[in-house]
């Protein structure tokens, strides 16, 4: 997969780029972080796998998403670029470590919980699939991204995202038939 | 076509919730985004749910800080940059200007360093005889006076 470059705004232009930009200030952005910061680190964790990394890629995310731009036309333009941020560094992170393999056993040392089987299970799963089709799963089933949002935060054309999704879609749905985990009922 | 089928929304309901009319099942088995969507959407929604984090987000005045921080240091690296090249064009100058001393005026630097002796540097010095041009003294002088200087401010600025 190719890295993302650091995110610009004009690559994020479609949520108000064009509207007048409004400073960020520490308020501002605090009020942001409150009401994204948990979406972003569950987005860097599913990626990663790693909830170490995520917490480290969150700070860089936010440090990067601060320094990138004295203002910003609007929320949505605000998401969308952090979001971009994010994915820019979790590709990062990814050519840096090169561990794209180990996440399945990153994701063993997590402190067992009532849930532990469950969560082993579906994150070894998940783990399998490439860190684009995760980015791209997550975006659109929890982000509920539409198909412009996640080619920006991905760096893709939209007119890609749709076949993009549909094998992302088709991949993770072998690998649940393949561990007897696939949903019924559609037929 | 890179907009999501019209369906989409209602397929990944029914597939997260099980409850499935006819036409949605009808519309499944006739569109392939709907199918994959609907094969993906449970497992997306219960993956979302589990939460696996371990530790408090860190705070936003830390992440605000340090982000001026790293601000303010990349804006000194920017200001600092004009003299860092500065500084390299002058070490470049003075070791051209030594090599070129050297090569222009080797045989001639070779013998006044053979000759140097107490006695010699005295009588120079009082100006009965010079073995070396006066151009290349001052030149040598120059070059030794730039070095020194050069070399001070490198340590200097270090400390």
């Amino acid at each position: 997969m190719s890295a993302l470059a650091a995110p610009s705004l004009a690559t994020v232009a479609g949520a108000g780029g064009h509207a007048p930009q409004r400073p960020m200030d520490e308020a501002r952005f605090e009020s942001f972080y409150r009401a994204s910061a948990s979406g972003l680190w569950s987005y860097l964790h599913r990626l990663t796998g790693d909830p170490a990394a995520a917490d480290d890629l969150l700070q860089k995310t936010f440090i990067r998403f601060i320094r990138a731009t004295p203002g910003f036309a609007s929320e949505e333009h605000m998401r969308r670029y952090a979001y971009r941020a994010a994915t820019s560094v979790a590709m990062d992170h990814f050519r840096e470590t090169k561990r794209r393999r180990e996440v399945a056993e990153v994701e063993e040392q997590v402190a067992p919980s009532d849930s532990a089987d469950l969560r082993h299970d579906m994150s070894r799963v998940f783990a399998e699939l490439k860190p684009r089709e995760r980015a791209l799963l997550w975006l659109a089933h929890v982000e509920e991204s539409d198909h412009e949002e996640i080619a920006e935060a991905l760096g893709l054309r939209p007119r890609s995202i749709r076949v993009l999704l549909f094998r992302a879609r088709k991949r993770l749905g072998e690998l649940l038939t393949r561990r007897g985990m696939a949903p019924e009922g559609t037929r | 076509m890179s907009e999501n089928c019209i369906q989409e929304p209602l397929v990944r309901r029914a597939a997260v919730e099980d409850r499935w009319t006819d036409a949605l099942r009808q519309h499944v088995a006739s569109c392939q985004d709907c199918a994959a969507a609907a094969a993906a959407a449970p497992f997306m929604t219960q993956f979302a749910r589990i939460d696996a984090r371990q530790r408090a987000l860190p705070d936003p005045a830390v992440l605000w800080l340090k982000a001026q921080i790293l601000r303010g240091s990349a804006v000194a690296e920017r200001a600092a940059r004009p003299l860092n090249i500065a500084q390299m064009v002058s070490y470049v100058v003075i070791a051209a200007g030594w090599a070129g001393l050297l090569t222009w005026k080797w045989n001639e630097l070779q013998q006044w360093v053979l000759r140097l002796t107490p006695a010699s540097i005295v009588n120079e010095a009082a100006g009965a005889h010079s073995s070396m041009s006066a151009t290349i003294v001052l030149a040598v002088l120059v070059l030794c006076s730039l070095t020194v200087l050069l070399g001070l401010h490198a340590i200097l600025a270090e400390e």
